[in-house]
């Protein structure tokens, strides 16, 4: 995971790479695997929400995503994700 | 204890140990399982009525007004697998996105947190030329705005 977040003027614009196959049911049925996808995305700020998404299997391979929120640098921000089979990762990055 | 119930029980307990831990604050794949099963109409990317469908079950109406919504995307994606779509507005609570060239229609859901910007991006997959639409609630009321993106190479494939 590739995380990049930057605050100015009160607002953190964020940068993130998640690596994951993203395989949809179609494209896992050709090639003989389990179809799996990150079913959703949260960031946290304190352990408070700044970034909450439900995805399907039509984000890309190694979903990228951009997002802004509310708040300073120095604070750390926490980027998780979970898919369809329950594995799950999450990333700590300070706000610069 | 009949046999029966024994087994009624085990079946109770493996559920619940299997339910992945869930910490997260709106999950729409939990609360509306169904809406992400809506299948687009395969012949024929211009028909919008699976998304309508998806938009009264995700915002409970389907009454939509054209605009608010700075949707970018382009117009000819030449690799499929890799589409940039972002999208801005003032302010929103909830976000969906959809598209009309892919099996089903749903791509995502954003809830939109008291901090939150609505100012996203996401690259997505299109398996052919289609629509990518956002929905998104201001205040209750809800805004639609649509694109044609022309895929040269499908993003679905093997």
């Amino acid at each position: 995971m590739r995380v990049k977040a930057k605050a100015k003027d009160g607002v953190v614009s964020v940068k993130a790479m998640f690596k994951h196959p993203m395989l949809t049911y179609d494209m896992a049925k050709k090639q003989g695997k389990e179809a799996n996808f990150i079913t959703h995305i949260q960031g946290k700020v304190d352990g408070k929400v700044v970034y909450d998404a439900s995805t399907s299997q039509f984000l890309s391979k190694n979903p990228f995503i951009k997002f802004k929120f509310k708040g300073e640098a120095g604070k750390e921000l926490e980027l998780s994700w979970v898919d369809l089979k329950g594995n799950t990762k999450s990333k700590k990055v300070k706000i610069k | 204890m009949k046999r029966r119930d024994f087994l009624g029980l085990g079946l109770g307990a493996a559920a619940l140990t299997l339910a992945p831990v869930n910490v997260f604050a709106k999950d729409y794949r939990k609360e509306l399982p169904d809406v992400w099963k809506i299948k687009n109409n395969e012949k024929d990317a211009n028909d919008e009525k699976p998304v309508m469908e998806a938009v009264k079950k995700i915002f409970g109406t389907d009454k939509v007004e054209e605009g608010q919504i700075k949707l970018k995307a382009p117009d000819i994606a030449e690799n499929g697998a890799v589409v940039p779509v972002s999208f801005k507005l003032e302010k929103a609570k909830k976000i969906a996105l959809f598209q009309t060239a892919n099996p089903e229609c749903l791509v995502a859901i954003w809830d939109i947190p008291e901090v939150g910007i609505p100012d996203y991006a996401v690259r997505i997959k299109l398996k052919k030329t289609g629509k990518v639409i956002v929905v998104a609630d201001v205040d209750g009321k809800i805004y639609k705005v649509g694109k044609n993106v022309k895929v040269t190479a499908g993003g679905c494939g093997g």
